[in-house]
């Protein structure tokens, strides 16, 4: 028997054997301008040679499973000949899911995993319970963490205790990665050049220049500034898609300040953008979402736990998902984070090396743990019980 | 492929400082709060959007089905498993909005979707420019936006003031 583990993020699959190693594919499916008539699946984005003006078909919305057509091609796609070559009479599946997930998709999700695809065992459970587990069994002296999972559709902070979810604790900001590629784009194509149709290329600038400020203002001052001594401003080449392939920042001993080049590249000057876009994970009201920013959150997150745990939650918070990446995340977070809880706690903010995949990594650990086969439903017991036992035993 | 934004509309174009004082107060149009708040609610719901743009493959026409061929008989057995009733199918094409409602979760007790979410913040809200992005200190009279000097403010009565036009 086989375990696959599939965390089945909104804008990635993280998918591999218990026994292996992990991959991350895009879930979702693509039409380019350029080939029509063929839609492409998962990774088949690779096989587009001009990815200008790709159109997504998301299975998500909002981060919840609302497009079955499309999530089923997905994962014919990943279970099939091309990639994980699925023998579901010997497989079980560990899948991940949203909190507080929707009723209705949950038991369509029963029904999917076990009635279309025959898995021999299914474990449903979210993400973050995942990480949990995995930072618990590596620093097995800790009783609590608190889960920061910054993703594509949204943030969510969770604290565990012992393994457990403290569910009045769980809190999510409506900002995730999937906005702030958004309003990069937004802000471009009304100062700059009208890139609206390019999520793809502009989800890319977003990854490579984008950054969070350690002193918001001190930046912006810089950021004002002429010549060389505007140390925030770069200029990032456009991909062309025949001779540059991939968008990248102009060295700065290449960079000229009068913004003019000889080669005849498309340049985006960007200044201020690079830190304000990411600076919505901490402030969304900066463009009018009416919520805390992620320290603040936290903080009040855990004002409402128990008093004798506190302390041990300040000092065991851990940062998953893609957000994390950005430059400057883990700092920012913890200074935030300091400001605002009285100096008598330690506080401690955990970056782990991998942060999109270190919730698959805490299911391959569940996936070898003892206690896994009482922890997942079988189809037996599903063709017994339904979704009963499913409800039962899944905390979701 | 990535178009210039005509100079017409280019922010970092000189403005005549009379084009913008020349505006009688009195006979200016403003926003109202309602109006306003809709504004903010419609960038907002574009900040979510997954395309800005229109499917490649909305404009062909559908595809016509493949007339069965004898040959495929062999593969009819699996074939219909994965074809079902209507009922299964008007189950999976729900969008967010009526999943939400119907988990009627304003009855349900504890912590769910709607009670999780982040309260606003204790902190004041920061204000930047609409055009430039930098800390503004002022705000357009007639719909509230924020600018930071009168450069800005002539780029936003032209683009976004009372028609969006960018």
């Amino acid at each position: 028997m086989t375990t696959l583990v599939l965390d089945n993020g909104a804008y990635t699959a993280k998918i591999g054997y218990s026994h292996d190693t992990v991959s991350v594919i895009p879930n979702c499916q693509f039409r380019s301008k350029t080939s029509r008539l063929k839609t492409f699946t998962a990774n088949q984005l690779d096989e587009i040679k001009d990815p200008s003006g790709l159109f997504y078909i998301l299975p998500f919305q909002k981060g919840y499973l609302v497009n079955w057509d499309v999530q089923r091609k997905v994962w014919d796609h990943l279970f099939g000949k091309e990639m994980y070559k699925v023998d579901f009479a010997d497989t079980s599946i560990v899948i991940t899911e949203p909190y507080f997930n929707f009723t209705s998709i949950q038991e369509s999700m029963n029904e999917i995993l076990f009635e279309e695809y025959q898995f021999q065992a299914a474990l449903r459970i979210n993400a973050g319970s995942l990480s949990a587990h995995r930072y618990f069994q590596e620093n097995s002296t800790e009783l609590c963490c608190v889960v920061v999972d910054s993703g594509f559709s949204f943030t969510h902070i969770v604290p565990y205790c012992r393994g457990k979810k403290m569910k009045d604790g769980i809190c999510r900001i409506n900002v995730g990665g999937k906005l702030l590629t958004n309003h990069l784009k937004e802000i471009i194509s009304y100062r700059q050049l009208h890139v609206m149709d390019e999520t793809h290329v502009i989800n890319q600038v977003k990854e490579d220049v984008c950054y969070v400020s350690q002193h918001f203002y001190k930046d912006m001052e810089i950021a004002q500034l002429k010549g060389e001594e505007n140390t925030v401003m770069r200029d990032y080449v456009l991909p062309d898609f025949s001779s540059i392939k991939k968008g990248f920042c102009k060295p700065l001993e290449e960079m000229s300040f009068s913004g003019k080049y000889k080669t005849g590249e498309q340049i985006l000057r960007l200044t201020n953008e690079r830190f304000a876009v990411p600076e919505m994970l901490f402030h969304p009201s900066d463009v009018g979402i009416q919520e805390m920013g992620i320290p603040e959150a936290l903080v009040n997150s855990i004002s409402n736990m128990p008093e004798e745990m506190k302390p041990h939650f300040f000092k065991n918070i851990v940062l998953t998902g893609g957000n994390t990446h950005f430059p400057g995340f883990r700092d920012r977070l913890y200074k935030d984070v300091r400001s605002l809880t009285p100096t008598d706690f330690q506080v401690s903010v955990v970056q782990p090396q991998n942060p999109i995949c270190y919730a698959w990594e805490g299911g391959q650990l569940l996936a070898e743990n003892p206690d896994f086969e009482e922890m997942v439903v079988t189809r037996e017991d599903y063709e017994e019980n339904g979704h009963f036992i499913c409800e039962e035993k899944f905390d979701i | 492929m990535y178009c210039k934004r005509s100079a017409k509309y280019s922010p970092w174009m000189l403005h005549r400082y009379s084009l913008v004082r020349s505006q009688d107060p009195n006979q200016r149009r403003v926003l109202d709060s309602a109006t306003r708040q809709r504004r903010l609610n419609r960038q907002l719901e574009a900040l979510e959007k997954d395309n800005f743009q229109d499917d490649p493959h909305a404009s062909l026409p559908p595809l016509i089905k493949r007339l069965p061929q004898f040959d495929e008989n062999n593969e009819s057995g699996k074939r219909r498993k994965k074809t079902r009733g209507d009922h299964f199918k008007q189950r999976f094409r729900k969008n967010f909005q009526t999943l939400l409602e119907e988990e009627d979760l304003s009855v349900s007790e504890g912590p769910n979707y709607l009670t999780a979410c982040a309260e606003p913040s204790k902190f004041p809200q920061r204000h930047f420019c609409a055009v430039c992005g930098f800390p503004s200190n002022y705000t357009c009279v007639s719909c509230g936006a924020r600018y930071c000097c009168v450069r800005c403010l002539g780029t936003h009565h032209e683009t976004r003031c009372l028609k969006w036009t960018v």
